[in-house]
């Protein structure tokens, strides 16, 4: 809706900053390894607290990777071709995947062998009386089984891996040989891809979060996960993206058509997740059967009622009512806002999710919400996302910033809304 | 039809001014220059849709959102009033020892009917703003008008436009590069 004068004058580049990919990486670097020795550290003197600070911190990381993951795929899918411009951002995003499986192999050691008694997944530890006497235990026991998790975890993050290597290989294979092939290639991969992750994704979330309290069922929590991975996802590409104008990378490339269509997405995933998080509410509100009420009831105590509030208000309502106006999903200022405002409280939904799942013997969270433990959280999130934002931007300098010779770019470039 | 230049007897029927073009881009300039010129009782009628078409025209947002905006605030609130006055009011009733009102079981309800009268909001707020139903336009006396849903592009000036004066408004289509100018009688 926009004529091309205006489309350049939306993003101004007032001064324009020089962008240094490699001395930005070996600062997210130096960042991460703090981040990441200050959880060790704090694993010392918390435990279990610390461990989870690290679960919390690798499950908000993952899920903006894997919600890129699913948008190359979607974008491959259906053709797609206002996305071919943020495709490559999305592509240098997937390099952290396999550090994020390097990441996870302490907190799953830390899951199986329980050093110094720490534990985060009760149901690992077999042998403890506590789950010896619990006969949901011994009906779920095979999937519950050490042997069975560790395989499937293999398997997840070797299915990202593999995912996340072709599609980047086939891309920037492109780049260089301009082959439409690789188009093709691409799709097919994605075809597959969807099938898989979704699966994979659905079964990680059931894994690592869920399985927390194992004595729940819900049959929303796989597409909770998703919701808001794509929610974390596309804000992340938005600041990336604007950021890259605002460095003059991306300068008459991504224009104010492209940052309403990742707002419209915003939109209509902010929709979504609503929609799957009140499904699943009202699924075991309406059944009410204690085995499934019990979720919610524990996460009634104490500061864990305002963060579900908080939740329905800053997670939905606010989003919904600011992503409706079209001012504010053309002005890159206000998007950056309402991106930054969508990941805090993407973090605080998987706070939600996590944390009050362990609890004392009387059914009362053990943590609290608001407490000095956040200062680890804080250290765990720094650590991990420094290795995430490495690892793009290690792979940022590999290539251009947009696929050059792929056949949809130029239409991409002068999208029109 | 003959042009009927200077014929002060029709002056009670006349509609205004159709142009003619042969390529969008020469539209494009010729209705950003009418803008300029600061007409406001104008259209263009093209075969297909043309990219740019509202900046060059003028034109602002649509303001359609807004009435669909409306009608779901609507449906939103009727709808959880009149699950409230059902059940609470005028005939409450104890199922599985629920409270006779919730907000939550009366989500759903309201969600649908907040959808579907946004819905109807979109719909008849884009009747009102097109002044649809019209089932007369001066533009289709005109023998020609078919040229605009085929290879042509027209542009039409209204006379009861302010600024319209017959002799320098002709000119100033013809400097724009219209292949044809006639006169539309109401």
């Amino acid at each position: 809706m926009s004529t091309n004068t205006a489309q350049s004058a939306a993003m101004p580049a007032a001064t324009a900053p020089v962008f240094e990919p490699v001395k930005a990486s070996t600062m997210a670097l130096i960042i991460g390894a703090v981040g990441l020795g200050l959880t060790i550290i704090g694993f010392f003197f918390s435990g279990q607290r610390a461990a989870l600070s690290a679960l919390m911190a690798f499950t908000f990381w993952l899920s903006i990777g894997l919600g890129m993951l699913f948008m190359v795929m979607l974008h491959h899918i259906f053709d797609a071709g206002w996305s071919t411009v943020i495709r490559r951002q999305l592509e240098h995003g997937l390099a952290a995947i396999p550090w994020l499986g390097v990441l996870f192999i302490p907190l799953f050691i830390i899951g199986v062998f329980q050093p110094g008694g720490v534990v985060i997944w009760k149901w690992l530890q077999t042998d403890s009386a506590y789950v010896a006497l619990d006969p949901l235990f011994h009906h779920k026991g095979v999937y519950l089984s050490t042997w069975f998790f560790t395989l499937r975890n293999i398997f997840y993050f070797g299915s990202w891996i593999v995912l996340a290597w072709y599609l980047r290989k086939a891309s920037f294979t492109q780049d260089s040989d301009g082959s439409t092939r690789w188009t093709g290639v691409n799709r097919k991969l994605a075809a597959a891809g969807l099938i898989v992750a979704s699966l994979t994704l659905t079964f990680a979330a059931i894994d690592w979060i869920k399985t927390l309290e194992y004595h729940w069922f819900s049959t929303m929590f796989g597409v909770w996960f998703f919701s808001g991975a794509m929610r974390a996802a596309l804000a992340v590409t938005v600041i990336l993206c604007v950021v890259l104008v605002r460095y003059r990378v991306f300068t008459g490339i991504f224009t104010q058509n492209h940052l309403y269509e990742l707002g419209r997405l915003m939109l209509a995933f902010t929709i979504f997740w609503a929609y799957i998080t009140f499904s699943q509410y009202f699924l075991i509100q309406n059944a009410n059967i204690p085995e499934e009420t019990f979720f919610y009831v524990v996460r009634e105590h104490g500061q864990w009622q305002w963060l579900g509030f908080g939740l329905l208000f800053g997670y939905f309502f606010f989003p919904f009512l600011y992503l409706l106006f079209h001012a504010n999903k053309v002005s890159p200022g206000r998007m950056v806002f309402i991106s930054c405002w969508i990941l805090v409280f993407a973090l605080l939904d998987i706070y939600f999710n996590i944390l009050p799942s362990l609890l004392t013997a009387d059914l009362i969270p053990i943590y609290s919400f608001l407490s000095g433990f956040l200062i680890i959280d804080l250290a765990a999130l720094a650590g991990v996302g420094g290795i995430c934002v490495w690892a793009y931007l290690r792979s940022y300098v590999t290539t251009k910033p947009i696929p050059v010779r792929d056949p949809r770019i130029l239409e991409a470039i002068n999208h029109h809304v | 039809m003959t042009p009927k230049e200077g014929n002060t007897k029709m002056a009670d029927h006349r509609y205004g001014l159709v142009a003619v073009f042969d390529k969008p881009g020469t539209i494009m300039k010729a209705a950003e220059r009418v803008r300029d010129a600061g007409f406001k009782n104008w259209d263009v009628i093209t075969p297909f849709p043309v990219h740019g078409m509202d900046q060059a025209m003028g034109m602002g947002r649509s303001r359609v959102p807004t009435f669909a905006l409306i009608g779901g605030t609507c449906g939103f609130f009727g709808g959880m009033l009149m699950i409230y006055f059902m059940n609470y009011v005028d005939y409450p009733l104890i199922v599985h020892g629920r409270p006779y009102f919730s907000p939550l079981s009366s989500f759903p309800v309201s969600y649908e009917l907040t959808i579907l009268l946004a819905a109807f909001g979109s719909i008849i707020g884009m009747f009102l703003l097109n002044k649809m139903p019209m089932h007369y336009h001066p533009v289709l006396k005109w023998d020609k008008a078919h040229y605009g849903s085929n290879d042509k592009f027209l542009l039409i000036i209204e006379s009861s436009d302010p600024k319209f004066d017959d002799k320098r408004t002709r000119e100033m289509l013809q400097n724009l590069g219209s292949l044809e100018i006639d006169e539309l009688e109401d």
